[in-house]
């Protein structure tokens, strides 16, 4: 059985490869990744968007869903999900702040 | 013994998705093809360099003559094969993506670019040349674009969602149906001679394109893209709401009063449509105090075109209500039209230097573009040359800054010189947003030389389908819900 601990930390690192196009920043520095835990034999992430509608709404979701799966390829028995949720919004201050500052964000 | 370069699934496992090739396609599901709004606005592109140089050509006679055949050909460039053609671009993307639902008909779209295409030419030529038969022709072929364009739209904007963007869609469709029948008219007019055609009979036509049709598009679609673009969250939508209500009875009441004569009807038109402005422009504000990001070249399009939006409402006012002679009127008149042509132009210059490079990051994803010559993600910004869009920037404004400028003081050197710009800005804007593509096509075709990894060989799929169970225990793309976590 995969250890959930291992599981959670490796999706953690797949996710951190997943740049949002148009600011450059990976998901997880940009706080847009709320949670990540295991339920039954599926990693399942919440997640949210910058912006309801933005351009990237369905792309970058799914582009998370593969990075998840894919650092769960050497784990047996796991699955990923990736939900996506709008409560709460997300905020600037869900960033990180040297992140943020980086790339010219007003934190 | 160290781990795998490339990871190797556990026999009896397959991956849910493919591995090392193509990412499935990722665009809004109901987003039409990335063609057909790049066809639009590739055109519209030519459209602009075709205005730029017939004005820098006309100068003389359209600061003196506005009304000369000529003159009203080179302002059909600008209205139809530069600024109508982009907003229909726009509207063929963002009226599915806002609604939510997809066009009746892709093959519709592309009938309609070539065919208002076809009619955006032929139209100012045969006004140029007096050409009444060609006139006719082209009146109708372009007519009939509109007419099938409206139909294809009518499928998005009939859905029943609500908010700001799709209500004003609704309205700016209209206006551009409306705005094409009274061309039509007038093609007929010309052979049967039914209405004299004063100058406040065309002033009617003009605002009800400019502003109904063309400005409410930008008005609506902005309250759209301005949150992303400008990553900004307003906390209430108030202003947007003043705007759409505001200036669609506003358009539909000055052009009555500019139509018939009637002063008092027009003047009333214009103080509603003024009160539609100031809710966009009290929008405008709401998004920048609210913006995440710094200041950047977007904002400097969205302000500078701003600046030539107020202008023309100045201008405006000037012309219809001060005690001024019959030349300097005409010419406050002259200066307000090329300051909202300004306004939307700039505006549509600046937008597209985002627009494109999202439409054609998705398109090459789709086509298994997705990382640079170096290995890194594709950005939207690899997309273009920064540099070259802040050159582009300073040339857009010389040249719509200039166009009122010259027509409010008749100067024709300075309406050269707005030519000369503009034809100057749609050659760097169509070269940039091109050539980037095409680059990290290369760079993509290069690192599979070396690599041997496949470009173009994920063919795309329906959004969400190829990556496997999304959201759900069953296929299908990421769930959206409203859980509610504690910060």
């Amino acid at each position: 059985m995969a250890d959930p601990e291992k599981a959670i930390e490796a999706v953690r690192t797949g996710l951190s490869c997943v740049l949002d196009p148009e600011l450059g920043l990976d998901i997880v520095s940009l706080g847009l990744v709320y949670d990540i835990r295991v339920e039954d034999d599926v990693v399942v992430i919440d997640m949210t968007l910058t912006t309801p509608g933005c351009p990237v709404s369905e792309s970058l979701p799914l582009e998370a869903q593969e990075a998840a799966q894919t650092a769960l390829l050497m784990t047996p028995g796991l699955d990923a999900r990736v939900d996506v949720v709008w409560d709460p919004p997300w905020t600037i201050e869900r960033i990180d702040p040297d992140a943020a500052r980086e790339i010219g964000l007003r934190v | 013994m160290g781990a795998p370069s490339t990871p190797v699934p556990p026999p009896g496992r397959k991956p849910s998705g493919p591995l090392g090739a193509g990412l499935p396609y990722m665009g809004p599901a109901a987003a039409p093809p990335a063609s057909l709004p790049l066809s639009f606005l590739f055109a519209a592109g030519v459209g602009l360099f075709g205005f730029g140089v017939a004005l820098a050509v006309e100068a003389r006679d359209a600061v003196v003559g506005p009304t000369l055949p000529e003159v009203v050909a080179t302002v059909h460039l600008a209205m139809l094969a530069f600024l109508s053609m982009a907003v229909l671009g726009a509207a063929h993307q963002f009226g599915p993506v806002v609604a939510g639902g997809p066009l009746r008909s892709v093959t519709a779209g592309r009938v309609t670019m070539v065919a208002f295409t076809t009619g955006a030419w032929l139209l100012p030529y045969s006004f140029a040349t007096g050409n009444e038969n060609l006139l006719v022709v082209a009146g109708l072929i372009a007519f009939s674009a509109v007419c099938l364009a409206a139909w294809n739209l009518s499928g998005p904007l009939s859905l029943r969602v609500g908010g700001a963007p799709i209500e004003g869609l609704r309205w700016s469709v209209g206006f551009f149906v409306l705005t094409a029948t009274f061309g039509v008219v007038y093609a007929f007019d010309l052979r049967h001679g039914w209405f004299a055609l004063y100058s406040h009979v065309v002033l009617a036509h003009a605002h009800l394109g400019l502003i109904g049709w063309l400005g409410l598009s930008y008005v609506a679609v902005a309250e759209k893209l301005w949150p992303m673009f400008l990553l900004s969250h307003r906390p209430t939508t108030r202003s947007a709401t003043v705007a759409i209500r505001l200036i669609p009875p506003g358009v539909l009441v000055l052009a009555t009063g500019l139509l018939f004569g009637w002063a008092a009807v027009a003047v009333a038109g214009a103080a509603l449509v003024a009160g539609g402005i100031g809710g966009h422009f009290w929008s405008l504000g709401g998004f920048i105090r609210h913006r995440k990001r710094n200041l950047e070249l977007l904002h400097a399009f969205i302000l500078t075109s701003a600046a030539l939006l107020v202008a023309a409402v100045v201008l405006g006012l000037v012309a219809g209500l001060a005690d001024v002679s019959s030349t300097v009127r005409s010419r406050m008149v002259s200066a307000e039209v090329a300051a909202l042509v300004g306004w939307l132009g700039l505006a549509i210059i600046g937008h597209v230097h985002k627009i494109v490079p999202f439409i054609g990051w998705t398109a090459l994803r789709a086509k298994g573009v997705h990382k640079k010559a170096d290995g890194k993600p594709l950005l939207f910004a690899d997309l273009f040359d920064g540099r070259v869009a802040r050159v582009t920037y300073l040339t857009a404004t010389v040249g719509t800054v200039a166009l009122p400028v010259g027509f409010a003081t008749a100067t024709a050197g300075v309406v050269v010189a707005a030519g000369f710009a503009l034809a100057l800005t749609s050659v760097l804007v169509v070269a940039n947003l091109s050539l980037g593509p095409s680059r990290a096509v290369r760079a993509a075709r290069q690192a599979e030389a070396v690599g041997g990894a496949t470009v173009g060989g994920a063919r795309p799929a329906a959004a969400g389908a190829a990556a496997g169970p999304v959201g759900s225990r069953t296929a299908g793309p990421p769930t959206s819900t409203s859980t509610s976590h504690a910060n």
